[in-house]
C-alpha cells in the first residue's frame, strides 16, 4: 500500500473506532432497572408541568408545548404503572389471597421479561414465565437455561430475594423484578 | 545477441517543453485507487466500531464475556472482508479502472486465508466464551449453541468457504480443471447468504431497527447487487447489443499452434475496448459454450470488428482452432488496465515474450506516443519468428516505434544469457526510462524477473504495467 494510502486508512478507520467507542459511551447498556427510571423520570417532570401550569393560570392554549408534553406525558407513564403494579386476574386483590398474578413487563435490551405468580394456601406454588428475553437467539437460549433455574430458587425461598443466575444477569433480574411487583400485587 | 529490426531512434525530436497529460492522469487514478484501499480498511474499523457504538468496550469485564466480544469481533471483521473480497471481484468500474483487474484479483485472493482464520477464530472463541459464561465444559455448550437459530445455516456457510478457499490453494488449485475451480467458487455466494440470518438472529447487535441493522443490510445486499450488475447483467446486456459472430479463424505462424480470431459485431464503439485490454470470450458452441476465457485483444477494435490471437495452452484454447465462422460470442468486459488508462510518463516501452505479444500488438496500435519515442523489446526463439513479429514490424515502422528481438533460448534472467553476457540490458535498449511507461507482458516468472529489473533500474511502481494472465 502506497503511504498516501496508509495515512487515508489510519484516518478513515480511527474516526471510525474512536466514533463508535464515543456512541458505545452514550448509550450505556440499559439496565433492568430501567423501567423503575422512567417511572421517576415520568412522575418528576408532572412536577415542572403542574408549576408551569399554575402560573400561566390554567389556560391550556397558551400554554407551551414543553408544558404540554409534561401534562400529556405524566398521566400516560402513571396509567402505565398502574397497569404495571396490579394486572392481577384476581379483582379482589386483598392480602395475601390465593390466586395467580402476573407480574409488570420489565424491558432489559434483551427484551421483555414477564413472570405469573400463583400463591395458594399462602405460599407461593408455581411461577411461570409468560415472557422472557427474544431479541436474539443467544438471548432466547440463555433465558431458556436460566429460568428454571429461577423458579426453583424462588419455590425454595418463598420469595424475591434469591442470588442472579450467572451468565445470565440481565433475565435474573429483570425476572425477579417481575415477580416482585406480582408478590406486591398479590399482597405476598 | 539482439536484433534491432526496426530503428525508429532517429526520429525522436527535442523534448516538450510542457509535461504530457499522462502524469496528470496517473495522479487522479493513483488517487481514487488509494481512497479505495482507505475505504477497504475503514470498511474494517467501521465493523469493528459498530460493535462498540452498542456499549461492546464495556463487554470485556470477565473472561467468558472478553472471549464472546473478541469472537463476535472476528466474527464481523471476516463478514466483511468477504464482502470486500466479494466487491474486488465483482468488475466494479470504479474498482477496475482505478487499480486494475489482476491488482484488485491479488488482493481478492490474498484475503481467503486469513478470512477462514478469522471465522475459525470466531467459531472457537464464541464457543468457549459461552461455555465459560454458562459454567459447562465445550462440549456441552456445542450441543447447546447448535439449537441457535440459523446456527446449521451459518455453519454450512462456513463449510462452503472453507472449500473455496481450499481450492484456491496454489497446490490444490494446479490440481483442478478451470471450469471446476470457478464452479466451486461460485459457492462463495452460497457461503455469504447462508451465513447471513445468523448474523440477525443469534447476536443482538443488529437487532432490528437500530441503525447498525440498516448499515449491515445495506452492505451485504449492495455487494450482492453489484455482483449481479457486473458480473451478470452487464455482460449479458453487452452480449446482446453487440451480438459477436465469429468472421474467420486463421493459423498464425508456420506450426499451426497459435489462431487468430476475429468477430464482427453491432455498435462496437460503445463497447469501449481499447488496446491491451482483454475480454472473457464464450464461444456459444457444442462442447464449448459452457467455457469462459479471457483473452487480450491482439488488435485495437476497428471497423466493427475484434480480433483475439490464443496459443495453444489449456484445453479449452486448443479447441479453439476448431471454432467455424458464424459461431456466436458472449462476451465479459473489457477489462484490464495494460492501456492508456495506466500511462503515467510521456514516452513508452514493451516488453514481451511467447504470446504475450498480443496485448502489446493492440496497444501499440493505440498508444499516445511522439515517433522515436517508443520501444518494443520481444523474447524471441528465433531472430525473426515470433507470433504476430511481421505485424509488430508493420506497425512499428508506420507509428515510428523501435523494434527489438532477442532471440534464444530462455536464460537465467529474462534475456538470454548470451545477450546478458554482452552487457544488455533493459537500460540499453530503452532510452530514457525515468520518463518511460514500461509494459511488461509474458510467462509470469519471466515478467517479475523483468519487473525486477525495472524497479533496481529506478522505475517507480506506477511507470510499470503487468497483467497476469495465468489462472
Amino acid at each position: 500500500m502506497r503511504r498516501r494510502a496508509v495515512i487515508l486508512a489510519s484516518a478513515a478507520s480511527a474516526t471510525a473506532i474512536l466514533g463508535g467507542w464515543q456512541l458505545g459511551l452514550l448509550g450505556t447498556p440499559s439496565a433492568p432497572v430501567a423501567e423503575t427510571t422512567t417511572q421517576t423520570v415520568g412522575g418528576s417532570s408532572g412536577i415542572p408541568g403542574g408549576s408551569s401550569e399554575s402560573g400561566t393560570s390554567g389556560s391550556s392554549d397558551t400554554g407551551s408545548s414543553g408544558s404540554t408534553d409534561a401534562a400529556t406525558s405524566a398521566p400516560s407513564t402513571g396509567s402505565g404503572t398502574d397497569a404495571n403494579a396490579g394486572t392481577s386476574t384476581d379483582t379482589n386483590a386483598a392480602a395475601s389471597t390465593d390466586g395467580t398474578y402476573s407480574g409488570s413487563s420489565v424491558g432489559t435490551r434483551f427484551g421483555d421479561v414477564q413472570v405469573q405468580v400463583t400463591i395458594s394456601g399462602g405460599a407461593i406454588t408455581d411461577v411461570t414465565a409468560l415472557h422472557l428475553t427474544d431479541h436474539d437467539g443467544r438471548s432466547v437460549s440463555i433465558s431458556n437455561r436460566a429460568e428454571p433455574i429461577l423458579r426453583d430458587e424462588v419455590l425454595q425461598a418463598q420469595s424475591s430475594s434469591v442470588s442472579l443466575v450467572s451468565g445470565a444477569t440481565y433475565t435474573s433480574a429483570a425476572y425477579l423484578q417481575s415477580l416482585q411487583a406480582a408478590l406486591d400485587a398479590a399482597g405476598f | 545477441m539482439a536484433f534491432l529490426l526496426h530503428d525508429a531512434r532517429h526520429l525522436e525530436r527535442p523534448a516538450r517543453s510542457m509535461a504530457g497529460p499522462e502524469r496528470e492522469r496517473a495522479r487522479r487514478r493513483l488517487w481514487r485507487s488509494d481512497l479505495l484501499a482507505a475505504g477497504a480498511v475503514a470498511s474494517v474499523a467501521v465493523a469493528v466500531g459498530l460493535f462498540l457504538a452498542e456499549g461492546g468496550a464495556n463487554r470485556f469485564g470477565d473472561v467468558g464475556s472478553a472471549l464472546t466480544s473478541l469472537g463476535i469481533v472476528a466474527g464481523l471483521v471476516a463478514t466483511d472482508l468477504v464482502l470486500v473480497m466479494l466487491l474486488l471481484a465483482a468488475r466494479v468500474p470504479l474498482i477496475e479502472r482505478a487499480v486494475g483487474h489482476d491488482a484488485a484479483m491479488a488482493l481478492h485472493g490474498r484475503l481467503g486465508k486469513p478470512v477462514v482464520y478469522l471465522l475459525v477464530a470466531h467459531g472457537v472463541l464464541l464457543l468457549t466464551g459461552y461455555a465459560v459464561a454458562d459454567g459447562v465444559d465445550l462440549v456441552a455448550e456445542a450441543v447447546a449453541i447448535w439449537s441457535l437459530p440459523d446456527l446449521p445455516l451459518a455453519l454450512l456457510g462456513f463449510g462452503l468457504f472453507a472449500l473455496v478457499v481450499v481450492t484456491s490453494l496454489v497446490a490444490v488449485r494446479r490440481r483442478l480443471r478451470y471450469e471446476t475451480w470457478h464452479l466451486v467458487h461460485l459457492l462463495a455466494y452460497a457461503a455469504v447468504l447462508a451465513a447471513l440470518p445468523h448474523q440477525f438472529s443469534v447476536g443482538g447487535l443488529f437487532a432490528e431497527g437500530t441503525w447498525q441493522y440498516w448499515y449491515w443490510l445495506a452492505i451485504t445486499w449492495g455487494t450482492l447487487a453489484a455482483v449481479v450488475v457486473f458480473r451478470l447483467l452487464v455482460p449479458l446486456v453487452a452480449t446482446l447489443r453487440h451480438r459477436l459472430v465469429v468472421e474467420a479463424v486463421e493459423p498464425i505462424g508456420t506450426s499451426g499452434q497459435a489462431v487468430s480470431v476475429t468477430m464482427r459485431g453491432a455498435d462496437l464503439e460503445r463497447l469501449r475496448a481499447t488496446g491491451g485490454q482483454f475480454l472473457v470470450w464464450r464461444f456459444l458452441a457444442r462442447g464449448q459454450w459452457w467455457q469462459a476465457h479471457p483473452y487480450s485483444l491482439s488488435a485495437a477494435p476497428r471497423g466493427g470488428r475484434l480480433r483475439i490471437t490464443v496459443r495453444a495452452l489449456g484445453a479449452g484454447s486448443a479447441s479453439l482452432a476448431g471454432i467455424r465462422p458464424g459461431t456466436r460470442v458472449a462476451i465479459e468486459g473489457p477489462y484490464g488496465i495494460f492501456s492508456e488508462a495506466a500511462r503515467s510518463r510521456s514516452r513508452i516501452a514493451f516488453v514481451a515474450a511467447g504470446i504475450g505479444i498480443t496485448p502489446v500488438r493492440s496497444l501499440l496500435e493505440t498508444a499516445t506516443f511522439r515517433p522515436g519515442e517508443a520501444t518494443v523489446v520481444v523474447r524471441t526463439p528465433e531472430p525473426a519468428a515470433g507470433w504476430l513479429l511481421d505485424e509488430l514490424g508493420e506497425l512499428c515502422a508506420a507509428r515510428g516505434a523501435t523494434l527489438i528481438t532477442v532471440p534464444g533460448p530462455r536464460g537465467r534472467g529474462w534475456l538470454t544469457d548470451a545477450a546478458e553476457h554482452e552487457g544488455l540490458s533493459l537500460a540499453a535498449f530503452v532510452p530514457r526510462l525515468d520518463d518511460t511507461d514500461l509494459y511488461v507482458c509474458g510467462p509470469r516468472d519471466w515478467a517479475e524477473r523483468v519487473i525486477a529489473e525495472a524497479r533496481a533500474a529506478g522505475m517507480a511502481p506506477e511507470q510499470v504495467h503487468h497483467e497476469r494472465f495465468d489462472w
